[in-house]
């Protein structure tokens, strides 16, 4: 099949959206990159599963915006390794984030976050993002003594003599409030809607 | 007094060039001078006497030739003025800066008569000065004995030059002598590189006019008027290279091995060692580092040639010019430690390689392992170090390393046809003729992956490389048993070392930096001292000799030509001078040093820029030539003739800018007749207190270009922002002074930049 590129066409613009985002922190990287797969090689991620690192440069690059409703996308878990190795000093990991904040805003993928959302809870409940309690069983295995150091964790500290972990009720309230103006608590609230539709 | 002096003008109508634009019996009738001669051709011959029998008749005592561009023709009327003074001449520009850029008959003729009258102005603030001329000694140290070292010391050692080759190591030859084989693209094959080094060596070691100092470095440089005192210090080599045959029974009875640095290492050799079968002085040399001083090598020698006590000698060289050729290292594999080189005896390098597949090398040319057998499947990995980013990594490629894979992949394939060779690859980079050897090199079966491996590490015995597959998207470990690196070319110890101790101007990267990469690749920074081979940067054999070669023909025009020097540079008055040092901080072109207790100013490399004698605490220096007033004179010539309503700008341009502003003339472009050029030697010479007075006695503008490429740039342009901080506090328009880029081939762009500020002016002047 060919693919026709149009007079008009300015694949370009969609990596200079990526590169305006205020989470690139790596200046025009993206465009410099030649595509030598050296994050592919280090991702493990892409060891794991069909998530390509250099793929994605490949299509931001080609202007190709399909890429933010591809299922990859998720998998990677921002263990920074494709950012520390790539030699043209691009990050793949803040692109994909950028990705998926712009997948998020166009209600796509929502059901990625489901599983999120006791993160995003937690910074209204207590101003920190905390793991969400659905994760606690596995931890609870994996980590031996992790369960009982959770919930000693005040008594500990205590005995430390460091403060309590739990911010204090003013801060809690602020922290919601700055998370309400920005919108972030709507944002949660129609991710948690969506979810509700699918059950 | 200086209003006495009798001032001749002479104007040319250039065939027409002037004199269709320019009115010149108006311009006749508007000048006060003593004299006013005119010809159709004044740079003719007949040119040539109307202005010498006025000369001589009247009795002139300066001259002004009203004309073409100084750059076209300013040497042939400094020639004919004589017995004047060459710089009691002063040519106005009434060509291209008036009759080619302007159409306006009465206009134009308006502005040749300002220009005319600043260069009258100005010839009189014009004092006798004569040229200096500078004849360098020809002796010349070439530093380095590598491939480039060797051949720029041949090459003018054959044109009649004396050179002093300095090698730091025990013998000359340089990486060439170890890499084995050599990659030839037009032959598309292997040749044996010591083969081709061996007769420039033995041609460079009987040519009377070389020197051949090894185990030696230069520790100290100094300069005086274009002669570099240079301290070598040579270190002791404990055996007498006159006595020594290289019979190597010394070696035989030395009880301690050393690792052989010749063979990287793979290979050990005795603590008394030759460094290579044909290393040149035929001589062995001892280790002191490991020596045990048992004194067996002492007995044994039937020659006496070993002197344990031998000490370290200083020896100082003088000569006139210097040839960098200090070369490269290869990076450092302990700063990529993913791939394994450290801890695995079966990842090598290229250079490694290189060596274990030498016939010369430790295991005489056979391609073994580290348990002894031949690998079944060799990965090379490309850009280790280079195209890379990443902290201790290299941004540049080193341009080599793809050949030098392709090269000893063909060479394994050659000799073991059933070992896979793959090359693992971001570009294949082999411009020109080197594609034709990469395709030769595919037809063998070498095979080719496109993909940055990420690392190499070992699973059961096997080294494993974990990389992707780009071309099919596909991530893939490739099993190996020998995994070759091709690492960066970075610049030698030697060449940082020397960049310091001669104060040459180095890249990002440490390589010594040319004054130009397109039209000076072999100059320096430093006058005299030129750069070729891989000091520079990374590059090959066959282009190493091209600059040595290259950089030996610029040593003989500098050797030949001598240098004169326009007379405008600093000069200093000992007698004020607390020799404080404040003036060599502030050059930027590294032409003050402080000899036998008193500054020295090089006339080879001051600007004239007069950013030394601002800083100078003592008044103690000039800048020859009355500088300063003559640009007071030059604007009030022209300031003076300025009519009411008329709009007056002053544009002050170095050499490079006014040449940008001659080729808009050239070219028929045209600009607004208040453009009012004056060139200046350094626009840094435009003081604060000279911009004050063109603005307060009748100029509309002022207009600063600079060159971003002159040393001086950066300066200029914060000076002139902080002229523009005074004027606004004194309640000027601070928009009536303009600072700007100029380029020599973008004449078109100055063009629009003088008529943008001519309209930005008219604006202001009319608002006010």
């Amino acid at each position: 099949m060919t693919f026709k590129q149009k007079i008009n066409d300015s694949p370009i613009d969609f990596a200079i959206e990526i590169i305006n985002d205020v989470k690139n922190s790596k200046d025009e990287g993206v465009l410099k990159c030649v595509q030598c797969g050296m994050c592919t090689s280090t991702c493990p991620a892409a060891h794991h599963s069909d998530y390509n690192p250099r793929d994605i440069i490949e299509k931001v690059l080609a202007g190709d915006e399909s890429i933010i409703s591809e299922e990859n996308i998720w998998n990677c878990f921002y263990c920074y390794t494709c950012h520390s190795v790539c030699p043209v000093g691009n990050s793949v990991c803040e692109v994909n984030q950028i990705l998926k904040q712009i997948a998020i805003a166009k209600e796509i993928g929502y059901d990625k976050l489901y599983e999120y959302l006791g993160f995003a809870d937690s910074y209204f409940t207590a101003a920190i993002g905390a793991i969400p309690e659905r994760f606690f069983p596995d931890i609870g295995q994996d980590v031996p003594g992790w369960w009982n150091f959770r919930q000693n964790l005040e008594e500990i500290r205590n005995e430390l003599e460091l403060d309590s972990l739990m911010p204090s009720k003013e801060v809690i309230d602020e922290v919601s409030k700055i998370l309400t103006i920005t919108g972030f608590k709507s944002k949660i609230e129609r991710i948690r809607a969506s979810e509700e539709v699918e059950k | 007094m200086r209003d006495d002096l009798k001032v001749g003008v002479f104007l040319c109508e250039c065939g027409g060039n002037i004199a269709d634009t320019v009115d010149l019996n108006k311009v006749r009738e508007e000048l006060d001078v003593e004299f006013i001669g005119q010809f159709e051709n004044l740079c003719s011959l007949n040119g040539c006497k109307i202005i010498r029998d006025a000369i001589f008749d009247i009795g002139l005592d300066r001259v002004v030739v009203a004309a073409c561009s100084p750059i076209s023709h300013e040497k042939t009327f400094q020639d004919y003025i004589k017995p004047l003074n060459p710089y009691l001449m002063d040519m106005a520009n009434i060509r291209e800066q008036c009759s080619w850029v302007h159409s306006d008959k009465e206009k134009a003729t308006d502005k040749a008569i300002a220009l005319i009258n600043a260069s009258i102005e100005k010839v009189k603030q014009s004092d006798a000065v004569d040229p200096i001329y500078c004849q360098t000694p020809t002796e010349t140290a070439v530093i380095g004995g590598g491939i480039a070292g060797m051949n720029a010391a041949l090459s003018l050692a054959k044109q009649g030059t004396k050179v002093t080759l300095i090698e730091q190591s025990p013998s000359i030859g340089g990486h060439m002598a170890k890499i084995g084989k050599v990659f030839s693209p037009v032959k598309i094959a292997e040749e044996c590189g010591m083969c081709l080094l061996n007769p420039i060596l033995n041609e460079l070691v009987w040519n009377e006019n070389i020197d051949v100092l090894t185990n030696t470095k230069v520790i100290e440089a100094k300069r005086r008027a274009g002669t570099y005192n240079l301290i070598l210090e040579k270190s002791p080599r404990y055996v007498d290279t006159e006595k020594c045959i290289a019979c190597g029974k010394c070696a035989e009875v030395c009880e301690v091995e050393v690792p052989n640095d010749w063979n990287d290492n793979l290979s050990m050799h005795k603590a008394i060692y030759r460094p290579f079968g044909q290393s040149y002085p035929e001589s062995y040399v001892i280790d002191m580092d490991n020596c045990i001083k048992c004194g067996n090598c002492v007995k044994e020698c039937s020659m006496r040639a070993i002197n344990l006590r031998e000490k370290e000698e200083r020896i100082p060289l003088q000569v006139g010019s210097v040839i960098v050729a200090t070369g490269h290292k290869l990076y450092d594999m302990e700063k990529r430690p993913e791939y394994g080189y450290t801890l695995f005896r079966d990842v090598i390098t290229q250079s490694e390689l290189g060596r274990i597949i030498g016939v010369n090398g430790p295991t005489k040319g056979k391609l073994l392992r580290s348990n002894g057998k031949v690998p079944k499947r060799v990965v090379m990995i490309q850009c280790v170090g280079s195209r890379d980013e990443k902290p201790d990594g290299h941004k540049y490629c080193s341009k080599i390393c793809c050949t030098v894979a392709l090269k000893n992949a063909n060479i394994i394939k050659h000799k073991h046809p059933d070992t896979d060779v793959l090359i693992c690859y971001t570009d294949v980079r082999t411009p020109g003729m080197f594609e034709k050897y990469y395709k030769h090199i595919q037809e063998n079966g070498v095979r080719f992956l496109r993909g940055r491996p990420g690392e190499v590490v070992k699973k059961g015995g096997n080294l494993i490389v974990r990389t992707e597959d780009t071309l099919k998207g596909e991530f893939i470990e490739i099993e190996a048993d020998l995994v070759v690196l091709s690492t960066a070319m970075e610049p030698s110890e030697g060449t940082k070392e020397i960049a310091e101790i001669l104060n040459l101007g180095t890249t990002e990267d440490g390589f010594i930096k040319e004054s130009h990469p397109k039209i000076k690749p072999v100059a320096t920074d430093v006058q005299g001292i030129y750069v070729c081979g891989t000091a520079h940067e990374p590059k090959d054999i066959t282009d190493s000799i091209m600059q040595a070669t290259a950089a030996a023909s610029k040593v003989s025009e500098y050797n030949h030509g001598g240098v004169e020097i326009e007379p405008f540079i600093a000069q200093i008055d000992t007698d004020k001078c607390a020799v404080c040092g404040e003036c060599i901080n502030r050059c930027k072109y590294k032409s003050m040093s402080i000899q036998n207790d008193e500054i020295y100013i090089d006339p080879m490399s001051c600007t004239g820029c007069g950013k030394c004698l601002v800083g100078c605490s003592q008044h103690a220096i000039t800048v020859n030539g009355n500088i300063d007033e003559k640009i007071f004179a030059t604007m009030k010539g022209i300031l003076s003739k300025k009519k009411d309503g008329e709009r007056v700008i002053l544009v002050f341009l170095d050499n490079i800018g006014y040449a940008a502003a001659d080729n808009i003339g050239v070219n028929r472009l045209s600009y607004p007749e208040s453009i009012h050029i004056i060139k200046v030697i350094s626009v840094n010479r435009v003081r604060p207190r000279h911009i004050r007075y063109a603005l307060e006695n009748g100029a509309d503008g002022v207009f600063i270009g600079e060159f971003p490429g002159d040393l001086m740039y950066d300066e200029v342009e914060l000076k002139i922002q902080g002229v523009k901080d005074r004027l606004e506090e004194l309640g000027e328009d601070p928009n009536r002074l303009t600072f700007s880029k100029v380029y020599i081939p973008y004449f078109s762009g100055l063009a629009r930049k003088f008529n943008e500020f001519d309209a930005k002016i008219a604006k202001l002047d009319e608002t006010e």
